[in-house]
This record gives structure tokens, C-alpha cells and sequence, in this order.
């Protein structure tokens, strides 16, 4: 499947090429007191950027903690070399117990989004990339081996829920990440850089666009599930032309309807848009951590990291499912499986003549139970029984510790077992 | 006729199941060169900070002077709470046992907790069912 395609090498290739020459310069000056000092006196000679300000700061007595360079406020994101001087930056790189081999020059660039600097070689948008790849295969093939029942659109929710833009949103929340109000070269290194104003180039996952795009939203034609695996991204959505043309039309539109009416206060707390661009950076830069530990620590690194990080999350499968005549489909699955034809028997009632009737209801394929539920009513309680007989063949799953087909990549990994995929649906779209 | 699905959940996460991210993620301690209520604070930022910093590296944090005023910590939590502490003529050794305080909050609301368990799991018994089993006989 195409959504099980490893990420190959080649991409880290083209990751590492970025910005060497920084590091390298970043690593020829030692960070100590002595270099801070001097380019405090050496501001004397070269008018900075701090000591024209009209504070009325006695800079001799106080001088600033971090010096500018001048030209710091004329850049889109702050200097590499910088990083290594955020108090921010270290903390985070502590408290996600990063590996010592990720550099803080990299953390910090994974900080910026590509609406704060458009310059792929210091934004994060590549290592989103690898890192989005990363995480989907991971959560795609444990999803898959730990409920091999599943069907494709469960699978697809399940997968927006783990790996969609707010799970991913609120795990960069959860580490104490902060945002810098407006992006620019002088902002603190270890904050959140994105522009509210200026949508960024959108990360593009796997999928192609279809040829029937246009005529799919002209005369709602029916798109099979087989061809959304084929197709679609991994949430089983289109693939529209240029995603980011959509996003700029999306925001002319917002601008259009701007309403001058509208108190500025009510606009300064954000507005869906403004939301979702804040979300998407969120979540790129929970994908760019992945991408650069994939980057410099490799692939035990990283899926370690997504095992704890993002794998370790909850989410209530059977929540997940709508039914269209349960009753049907769980004949249907019986017929398939060569189970006895299923009938519901009731199993207790009580005040059947009253305001508030209770009815269980189980439904028996020959001797097996295979689920019961109580109702109201006894259709309802029917339906009910029915849609718990459909879930629990669903979500059989054959335990935790089910093996992955990434753990044959650890070496001296023993003989793989193929894993049981079933088919899926029970009735197909 | 198909299943199909709701796809506005998000999965939740569980701070220490897999990773635990310490909740205290900055601190600012506030002295006064002067006031002789910042006697024990300044002693305690010559001593005893350093130790705890370099032991708590996921921890930012900042050293402040704070003139005519008494000496203050203050947590800052993940959650974008904020907690302080007033250390007016403490000894560097009970700041530092208020310093741990701030370092293993949460950041929460302190609350009282009237239940011993609290989880966002179902029960493995279930709920009780008077339609079940053999019944009562009355």
C-alpha cells in the first residue's frame, strides 16, 4: 500500500544539505562571557540596534542579556547561531529528553513555519515532511496489526485522530510550546514562529489528484474506497489541485468579508481562520521535531519518540463508528462468515406499560451470543444489540504486543509471521 | 448501508504513559541587593540555585533584581498558569523546599479531591444492571 511506503533516504539527503555553513559558523564561536562583553563594548564603535532605542536604559550599567547583531531585525527568522544562547530552546531540548546528536540549531529551526520565513532552507517545511511520513507509517501499521478488522473509513478517523492537525496541535501544547506574537529575526529562538497574516506553503502528503476532480464536485460522483487508498491522502480525503492556491483563496475571501464594523477587540482573540493557521503551525512543528530526530538519531530514535509521544495517546475506537441499518450488515457479515443466520431474543423487560419502559434485547447466532444492548423500545434496543454485535467483530484485535512490520528493520529481528488483515468492510461502498 | 465514520475525535494524550514532560517549565526568582528580607534568597542564588539548576535542565530559568521589594518565586506551568511564592526572610533551605513545591505542581487549580480514583477508563466490571443475572427475589 502506498501509505505503507517507508521514508526512503533520500529525503534526509536534501534535509541535511541545509544550512551547513551555519553550523559550522555557529560552532566556531564559543559561547562564553568574555564574547558576550565584548560585543557589548564593541557597540561603542558600531551604533547597534539596542542603543539607539529611547528607553533611557543606561546600557553601560545594564546591558543587554543577548546582543543583536544589526541586521537581526532585518531577517525573517532568528540567526542559527543564536540557539545556542536561548534559555528557552535548552529547556525544551530537556524536556522532551532529546538525544544530545539533535542540535539546538536544529530544534530551533523546526520552530520556524514556513508563513515566518519562506526560505525552505531555514524553515521547517522539510523536516515536517519526513516527519508527517513518520508518524503516518507508524500509527498507520500499529492501527492496522492492533485492529486487523477495521474498516477503511474507521481507519481514516482513526488516523485523523492521531495524526491529524489537533492531536498533533495539542501534543506541541502539551510540551510548553510558546509562539512569538509576530515573527522576525529578533525574536527569542526557542518560541513558535508562524505569520497569521501570510498563509505558508502546505505540507503535501502522499496521493494524486484525481482526473475526475473538477466533474466530482460539478455531479457528486461516487468515489470506491479502493480508490480512495489509491488516491486520496491518508485521511481519505481529495487531493485538490494546489492546496495552498486554495488556502490563499480561502484567506481573499476572509479579507473580502472583513467587516471594519467589527470591534478590533473581538478580532484580536482570533477568528477560525486564525485558528487554524495557528493549529496547522502547531502541528508542523510536533512534525518537524520527528523529522529532524529521524535526521540526525535515526530510525530507533524516532519511533521511539512517536511510540511514546504520540502512540501513547487514548482514543475510544468504538466511538469512532456510525451505522446504516445495522440489522442488515450484521446479516450480511453472518452470511459471509458462514455464522447461523442472526435473531433477536429478548432477554428481559420491565414496565412495558409504562412511561419509561426497559427492554434487553440479545441478538443469538445459533447458541453465540454476539452482543446485546437495552433500549426503550424493542426496535431500538434491536438496532443497539445489533451495532454491538458489529463492533465487537470489528474491533477484535489480537492484543497489544501484536508485532509490527517495522520491528524486522531491528536487527537480528526474529522470522516474521505475516500479521491477519481482514478485508474490512462488511459491505462494500 | 456502509459503516460509517465520525471524524471529529481526537485522541487524548497521557502525560506519563510513554513520555513525561515535567509541567514547571520556567521560573523566576526575584531578589533585592538591599532588603534584608532577600537575605536568605540571595544566599540561597549563590549557593544552592546553581545545584538546581544544572539538576533540572527542562526547567527555564531567569534571576531577576527586584529593588524594595521582598524577594519572589515564581512557577510558570504548561497549562499558562502561574503560581508564586513569597520567600521574605526565609532560609536558603526552606526556599528550596519551596522551590521543589513549584517544580512537582501541576499547575492546576488546587482542588480537593474527594474521590481516591479518578480515570478516564470505563470500569472492566461495568455498571450494575438490575435486568441481569438472577435477580432479587422481593
Amino acid at each position: 500500500m502506498k501509505r505503507l511506503r517507508p521514508a526512503s533516504s533520500r529525503w534526509t539527503g536534501w534535509l541535511l544539505v541545509a544550512r551547513p555553513g551555519a553550523l559550522r559558523s555557529a560552532q566556531q564561536q564559543p559561547v562564553s562571557l568574555t564574547l558576550r562583553r565584548q560585543q557589548s563594548t564593541s557597540t561603542a564603535t558600531a551604533p547597534a540596534s539596542y542603543n539607539t532605542q529611547l528607553d533611557g536604559t543606561d546600557h553601560d550599567r545594564f546591558p543587554p542579556l543577548e546582543p543583536l547583531p544589526p541586521s537581526a531585525t532585518s531577517l525573517p527568522s532568528p540567526l542559527p547561531e543564536r540557539a545556542l544562547r536561548s534559555a528557552k530552546l535548552a529547556a525544551l531540548h530537556a524536556r522532551l529528553s532529546l538525544p544530545k546528536k539533535l542540535p539546538l540549531q536544529t530544534l530551533a529551526r523546526t520552530l520556524v513555519d514556513a508563513s515566518a520565513d519562506e526560505n525552505p532552507k531555514f524553515n521547517n517545511a522539510n523536516l515536517a515532511f519526513v516527519g508527517q511520513t513518520l508518524i503516518n507509517y507508524h500509527i498507520a501499521e500499529w492501527i492496522m496489526v492492533r485492529y486487523p478488522r477495521l474498516p477503511m473509513a474507521i481507519i481514516w478517523a482513526a488516523m485523523l485522530a492521531y495524526t491529524g492537525p489537533a492531536p498533533l496541535h495539542q501534543v506541541a501544547r502539551s510540551w510548553g510550546i510558546e509562539s512569538a506574537a509576530v515573527p522576525g529575526g529578533e525574536v527569542d529562538p526557542g518560541l513558535l514562529q508562524y505569520s497569521l497574516e501570510k498563509p505558508g506553503t502546505a505540507i503535501r502528503g502522499f496521493g494524486y489528484k484525481r482526473e475526475e476532480l473538477d466533474f466530482i464536485d460539478k455531479y457528486k460522483f461516487r468515489q470506491s474506497i479502493n480508490s480512495g487508498v489509491i488516491f486520496d491522502d491518508d485521511y481519505g480525503n481529495l487531493i485538490r489541485e494546489n492546496a495552498q492556491r486554495q488556502r490563499q483563496e480561502e484567506q481573499d475571501a476572509m479579507d473580502a468579508n472583513y467587516d471594519e464594523s467589527i470591534e478590533p477587540d473581538h478580532m484580536s482573540y482570533g477568528n477560525e481562520a486564525t485558528r487554524s493557521l495557528a493549529e496547522n503551525a502547531h502541528a508542523n512543528f510536533t512534525r518537524a521535531v520527528v523529522g529532524a530526530i529521524y535526521a540526525h538519531c535515526g530510525r530507533d530514535a524516532v519511533k521511539a519518540f512517536i511510540k511514546s509521544h504520540i502512540m501513547s495517546r487514548t482514543l475510544d475506537f468504538s466511538k469512532l463508528f456510525e451505522f446504516k441499518n445495522p440489522t442488515r450488515e450484521l446479516n450480511m457479515l453472518c452470511e459471509r462468515e458462514d455464522f447461523d443466520p442472526p435473531i433477536a431474543r429478548m432477554l428481559s423487560e420491565t414496565g412495558r406499560l409504562s412511561r419509561t419502559p426497559v427492554y434487553v434485547v440479545g441478538i443469538f447466532s445459533g447458541n453465540d451470543k454476539l452482543g446485546e444492548a437495552v433500549g426503550p423500545s424493542l426496535d431500538m434496543a434491536r438496532l443497539k444489540a445489533a451495532m454491538n454485535s458489529l463492533k465487537s467483530w470489528y474491533l477484535y484485535s489480537p492484543g497489544g504486543n501484536a508485532r509490527l512490520p517495522s520491528d524486522m528493520l531491528a536487527p537480528e529481528a526474529r522470522p516474521w509471521q505475516p500479521a491477519y488483515i481482514d478485508i474490512g468492510e462488511v459491505v462494500a461502498r | 448501508m456502509t459503516v460509517l465514520a465520525i471524524k471529529t475525535l481526537v485522541s487524548t494524550g497521557r502525560n506519563g504513559v510513554g513520555a513525561f514532560i515535567l509541567q514547571c517549565k520556567k521560573m523566576d526568582f526575584h531578589y533585592c541587593d538591599w532588603a534584608g528580607s532577600s537575605k536568605g534568597m540571595n544566599g540561597f542564588i549563590k549557593s544552592a540555585l546553581p545545584e538546581f539548576a544544572a539538576a533540572h535542565p527542562q526547567i527555564e530559568i531567569t534571576v531577576s533584581p527586584r529593588p524594595s521589594k521582598h524577594p519572589v518565586i515564581i512557577g510558570h506551568y504548561i497549562n499558562g498558569n502561574q503560581k508564586s511564592i513569597c520567600v521574605r526572610n526565609l532560609e536558603p533551605l526552606q526556599i528550596l523546599k519551596k522551590v521543589e513545591l513549584l517544580r512537582d505542581a501541576s499547575g492546576q487549580k488546587l482542588k480537593k479531591v474527594r474521590k481516591p480514583v479518578q480515570s478516564i477508563n470505563d470500569s472492566v466490571r461495568g455498571v450494575w444492571s438490575p435486568y441481569h443475572g438472577e435477580g432479587m427475589k422481593v
